[in-house]
């Protein structure tokens, strides 16, 4: 073991210190320096999460419910502001609403992201396929069969995306499950990439028939390879309108 | 006694677990959140979905981990219903600073303010090992990861805390 590795070691699991990097640090001054810093470090970390809850409701269930009521209950600070207040929000909520109209992408990929932070038990991975009706079931409501070319779909379900339903397909990729959106309703000019919220991934345009989303639960998923899943799905759509 | 006096054994041991876990379940809901209101709600929310749900823990050792997975699905689901916006950290600093506070100790301030920049999908790995002692095997179970994938989280995670604190990371390695 090099110092590189045990000092990657020790930051990754500084509390297992297995024979071989103890067999390096009794023999490396500068290590043996490192490993006292990274401690009192450690020691901060710990301390420093262990942040004071005491002050927080408590007891119980019950109890802990009729104090959420009272505090959401309560007036917000906007809600006793004057009308100079609200007339300063207003504003603020059409410009927002002007830059949501100007960028649709952006405001489409973060309902997207927003759509499948609510759905984590899709995310297995698996090498078991969904049942060949239920994805035909799923796909046809939006006018498409999924040709075998897709690869492996472990889930489809018909979920409810801004008011329409719309196919929810997770597709096994040697990087991992990865999901697909087909949004038949949703239109977008040209490729939007996003990563938010530790999800990234990619829409596409499906001239004439809305957009597609693929993303992958990594902040930091690699454009081509998610271009490349966007690709073979796309490839493997077979539209019957 | 009257029955409305009387304790109902189970509820009293349901409860008394809930005492015992509550203070590291808001700890890890609000590092997950970053906003002690939501953490709360969401470990309410968490409370109460597992007294309905108790039948499906089997063994009491289990409930740590059991409690933390409901606490996550609750979180992912008030993302969903509240659809949070991209917020300025500083801000976010600002508005938990009672949280964050250590009193005479600022460097403790200021790790806490670091962790509320880093990125959550560094944040959450780093606070299931260190806060609530989970292995690397358990975390990768938790967060559907492979092993490898936590190691580099949790690198990550501290280099970036380690230069947000102000370290010096001279000898820290290169991510690689």
């Amino acid at each position: 073991m090099n110092c590189a590795e045990y000092r990657r070691l020790l930051l990754t699991e500084p509390g297992d210190t297995p024979v071989a990097m103890r067999t390096h640090v009794a023999s490396c001054h500068e290590c043996t320096q490192y490993t006292s810093r990274i401690s009192r470090f450690e020691g901060r970390l710990q301390k420093a999460l262990k942040v004071d809850v005491h002050g927080a409701p408590r007891g119980r269930v019950v109890s802990l419910q009729a104090e959420r009521l009272r505090r959401r209950g309560k007036k917000s600070p906007l809600q006793t502001r004057g009308a100079a207040i609200a007339a300063s929000v207003l504003l603020a909520v059409v410009g927002v609403g002007l830059l949501w109209l100007a960028a649709p992408g952006r405001s489409l990929a973060a309902a997207v992201v927003n759509h499948m932070a609510g759905e984590p038990d899709a995310w297995a991975r698996t090498d078991l396929a969904v049942a060949e009706p239920k994805l035909e079931e799923v796909m046809s409501a939006s006018g498409a069969h999924l040709l075998a070319g897709a690869g492996l779909v472990s889930y489809a379900h018909s979920c409810e995306f801004r008011g329409h339903l719309v196919p929810h397909l997770v597709v096994q990729t040697a990087a991992g499950p990865v999901t697909v959106m087909l949004l038949v309703h949703e239109s977008v000019r040209r490729d939007v990439h996003f990563a938010e919220h530790g999800y990234s991934g990619v829409i596409v345009p499906l001239h004439g028939h809305g957009s597609l989303a693929v993303l992958e639960r990594t902040p930091d998923a690699e454009p081509k390879a998610i271009n490349a899943v966007a690709a073979q799905v796309v490839g493997a759509l077979d539209w019957t309108t | 006694m009257k029955d409305s006096l009387r304790v109902n054994p189970e509820r009293a041991r349901f409860q008394a677990l809930c005492e015992a876990l509550r203070p590291d379940l808001l700890r890890f809901a609000f590092w997950l959140s970053r906003d002690r209101a939501v953490a709360e709600d969401v470990v309410q929310e968490t409370m109460l979905r597992a007294w309905k749900a108790q039948d499906s823990l089997l063994e009491q050792s289990a409930a740590k981990p059991w409690f933390l997975t409901i606490i996550r699905r609750e979180y992912a689901r008030t993302f969903e219903r509240k659809r949070f916006v991209t917020v300025d950290v500083e801000e976010l600093v600002a508005k938990e600073e009672p949280m964050l506070a250590a009193a005479d100790d600022q460097e403790l301030t200021e790790m806490r303010a670091a962790l509320f920049k880093l990125p959550d999908d560094y944040r959450e790995p780093l606070v299931l090992q260190v806060l609530m002692g989970y292995t690397t095997a358990e975390i990768a179970a938790e967060l559907g990861l492979s092993t490898a994938a936590v190691l580099t989280r949790l690198f990550r995670a501290r280099k970036q805390l380690r230069a947000l604190c102000g370290e010096d990371t001279s000898m820290d390695p290169e991510d690689s």
